[in-house]
């Protein structure tokens, strides 16, 4: 896979991870699914899933570069996909609901 | 923040005890890294690349230290003389290696 | 210094943050641009648009220019202290020779290093400096100035203030006052885990500078540590001279047994020696490199002793695939070509320094890592910024009331830092395609320009702040925007129209140098755009109710203003 597909996965495998656990608070949570209760396996669920994101994005930065070039990459990358989240919550929240669309929620 | 309760010349005095007194003890910390690091047959470039690595750890925090401590006294005596030993203490350092 | 560990931090974080904020403001922002700087080079010296070449023929192309290389008149002039008696007319003896390329330069840097007669300090010298087409050996002339590599750059470190070195001394006391601000900031932050997403832009200003300033500091906090520590480490033997001071005699001595050690010797026979082919000891370099799996480019190419028969050549791999800058030398025998050693592997301290400079010196090719590490010092500037705006909202209406100006002139002296400096850098670009090809001391000219618009910028932001001593928003920051977004425009249209480069010929040809800088030019003018009619709503929304102290009320005008 060209390096270019690869670094993009990583991206988005980021902003996905870090959405997930964004969502997996009680704050961000109400943004986008509103008065509807976070249950604490949700939030168990959201946080293991957030974590397994951004070991993707790890993984796939260490598909492209060596070691010590590829953590850089993904650390730089980790905050530019936290500003993206955070930028998303304040003007885009319900864009976020297609990552917790599975939950099963009150009109379920 | 009740910094009027708080001396301008108590503010002055951290200030310098913070910029002037880490500055002292991290000199002195550094010269004395650096001779004993050498004098344990580390590479002398090493040395110096070590010393620095941690001599701006060392100020960092001996700035923050300078004002959270309660006795404006003990942090002169710590850095300003502290500085002093460990800067007398590199100078045998060297003449034992030379 | 105070009752709990908590209000000090918050006290250090507050007024050094502040006072050292509007230096570190200018290192951030030039510190991003330099990301780029080669490129912006490429845009402010037409004759250099051309693609990155491989380092050329020592033999055909480098040494000829080499030898016709003089001391500066600029380094004989800072020299005339450092000389007992009469400055000397000629400088015959060759210290080093020096050429050093990346894979982003089209053109070379080269330079030479004299000995200096009757120098106080048996080691000081004189330096020349060339830049040529690698292709043909041709020089450019000097008084073209490098915008990004030999301006925006050195400013970030030292803010071309040389007097007394005292520009790197208050670029590196910022840097340390930002690692401060860093830890103090932390301790401040009770929230920061739960606040990691939290950005509130429709609340009132005080509010949304401050989700924004922790939002910026927090998601980057390890890149602004690294960078202002890696800052220090990399000029450490400026701010901390031990060893070329107290401990001289130890680094004299380490310089003995190093020659002895490596073979390569500390000083010249007095004995001239030929040269014999660089070229074939590169080639033999980039075999030896193949062979050990790492086949690279020469990144550096040096001879010590030039001219004597103690002479040799040090011919080190372009750091293109990793961190580290350069490394890997071999050093030939100049007079023979034999090799006298190959650097051996890093040791782990020597592994963790070049690592730590590296990082921070970027020589790698990443464009991704790049683009990555302009988003963090930009985001480094916002949260300089907002620190800025949420210290003045903060006090504005309580100094309004008690008759003090000090937010006031808090908010004057952060619009000259923030939006001045951009309005001086695209000022700079303007002069470079304004004015004549072939003025004497162009480059000169250009930076008298970039102050002088600088200048222009802090009295327009000094006197439009005013309304903030009756705590009102200064119109001061809407219109320098304006004014960024007009320059910004411009400084593209002039590039099209004096060197015929516009956007689609530049994309479509895929010669990203120039056409990235004027989407980067084009994309701030957009966002500066965009903030001044925010900030005009808001102006706005505070004129429907005048006097208003208590801001929640404000807040309920601006929304009512919104709706």
């Amino acid at each position: 896979m060209p390096d270019a597909l690869l670094l993009a996965a990583a991206l988005a495998a980021n902003v996905i991870g870090l959405g997930w656990l964004a969502l997996s608070m009680d704050v961000h949570w109400e943004q986008v699914r509103g008065a509807e209760p976070l249950r604490r396996a949700t939030v168990r669920t959201l946080r293991w899933l957030g974590a397994a994101g951004l070991a993707a994005a790890l993984a796939l930065c260490l598909a492209v570069d060596h070691a010590s070039m590829a953590s850089l990459v993904w650390f730089m990358a980790l905050a530019g996909a936290a500003l993206a989240v955070a930028f998303t919550l304040s003007w885009r929240p319900r864009a976020l609901g297609v990552l917790v669309a599975w939950v099963p929620g009150a009109r379920a | 923040m009740a910094t009027s309760a708080i001396s301008r010349w108590h503010i002055v005095s951290r200030i310098a005890a913070g910029v002037l007194g880490g500055y002292a003890f991290t000199w002195g910390f550094i010269a004395l890294g650096i001779g004993l690091l050498f004098s344990a047959q580390m590479e002398f470039h090493d040395a110096e690349a070590l010393g620095y690595i941690l001599g701006f750890i060392v100020f960092l925090v001996a700035f923050l230290w300078a004002f959270s401590a309660a006795s404006l006294r003990r942090v002169w005596l710590v850095l300003a003389g502290g500085g002093a030993l460990m800067t007398g203490a590199a100078w045998l350092v060297q003449r034992a290696i030379l | 210094m105070f009752q709990n560990f908590r209000l000090t931090m918050a006290w250090l974080h507050t007024w050094f943050g502040l006072v050292l904020g509007f230096v570190l403001m200018v290192v951030f922002f030039f510190g991003a641009l330099s990301v780029f700087d080669r490129e912006i080079d490429r845009w402010a010296i037409p004759q250099s648009r051309f693609e990155p070449q491989p380092m050329p023929s020592f033999d055909k192309i480098l040494q000829p220019v080499f030898q016709s290389m003089q001391p500066s008149k600029e380094s004989i002039e800072q020299a005339r202290s450092r000389v007992n008696g009469p400055m000397a007319d000629s400088f015959p003896v060759v210290k080093r020779w020096g050429a050093y390329t990346t894979h982003r330069d089209p053109v070379l840097g080269l330079f030479a290093g004299y000995e200096l007669p009757n120098a106080k300090d048996p080691e000081d010298g004189v330096w020349g400096n060339r830049t040529i087409d690698p292709r043909t050996g041709a020089s450019l002339p000097d008084d073209h100035l490098k915008i990004g590599s030999q301006f925006f750059y050195p400013l970030h470190y030292s803010l071309n203030f040389h007097w007394k070195n005292l520009g790197y001394w208050i670029v590196g006391f910022a840097a340390l006052m930002m690692l401060v601000a860093l830890v103090s900031g932390v301790v401040m932050h009770r929230k920061i885990f739960r606040e990691l997403f939290t950005f509130r832009p429709r609340k009132h200003t005080q509010r949304s500078a401050l989700d924004l300033h922790n939002l910026t500091g927090v998601v980057a906090l390890p890149f602004h540590f690294i960078f202002a520590f890696s800052g220090l480490v990399i000029f450490g033997g400026v701010y901390f001279p031990v060893t070329h001071t107290q401990l001289e005699p130890l680094h004299e001595l380490h310089e003995k047994h190093e020659a002895f050690e490596t073979g390569l010797p500390h000083d010249r026979a007095g004995v001239a020696g030929p040269l014999a082919s660089v070229d074939a000891m590169v080639a033999e370099a980039q075999r030896r490199w193949a062979a050990q799996g790492m086949a690279g480019d020469v990144g550096f190419l040096a001879v010590q002793h030039v001219g004597d028969a103690n002479a040799y050549v040090s011919v080190y791999r372009a750091g293109t695939d990793r961190i580290a800058l350069v490394g890997n030398g071999i050093h030939f025998k100049a007079a023979t070509g034999e090799v006298l050693r190959e650097d051996p592997p890093l040791t782990p301290v020597a592994s963790v320094n070049t690592f730590l400079t590296g990082l921070h010196l970027q020589h790698f090719r990443h464009w991704l890592l790049r683009w990555l590490y302009v988003l963090g010092g930009l985001s480094g500037c916002v949260c300089i910024a907002t620190g800025f705006i949420f210290f003045v909202e903060k006090r504005k209406r309580q100094h309004a009331k008690q008759g003090v100006s000090g937010a006031r002139w808090v908010d004057g002296f952060a619009v000259a830092t923030v939006t001045g400096m951009v309005i001086a850098a695209l000022s700079m670009l303007i002069a470079n395609r304004l004015l004549p090809a072939d003025l004497p001391a162009r480059g000169d000219w250009e930076q008298y320009l970039f102050w002088g618009a600088w200048v222009l910028a802090f009295a327009h932001g000094l006197w439009r702040t005013a309304p903030v001593a009756s705590a009102r928003m200064a119109p001061a920051w809407a219109e320098q925007c304006w004014a960024i977004a007009v320059l910004g425009v411009a400084a593209v249209l002039l590039n099209w129209v004096t060197t015929g480069d516009h956007l689609l010929r530049t994309i479509g040809s895929g010669y990203w140098p120039v056409a990235g800088v004027d989407l980067a030019i084009l994309a701030s003018a957009v966002l500066a755009v965009l903030a001044a009619r925010k900030l005009k709503r808001r102006a706005q929304g505070q004129l429907s109710a005048p006097g208003v102290d208590d801001s929640a009320a404000a807040h309920a005008s601006l929304e009512a203003a919104r709706a």
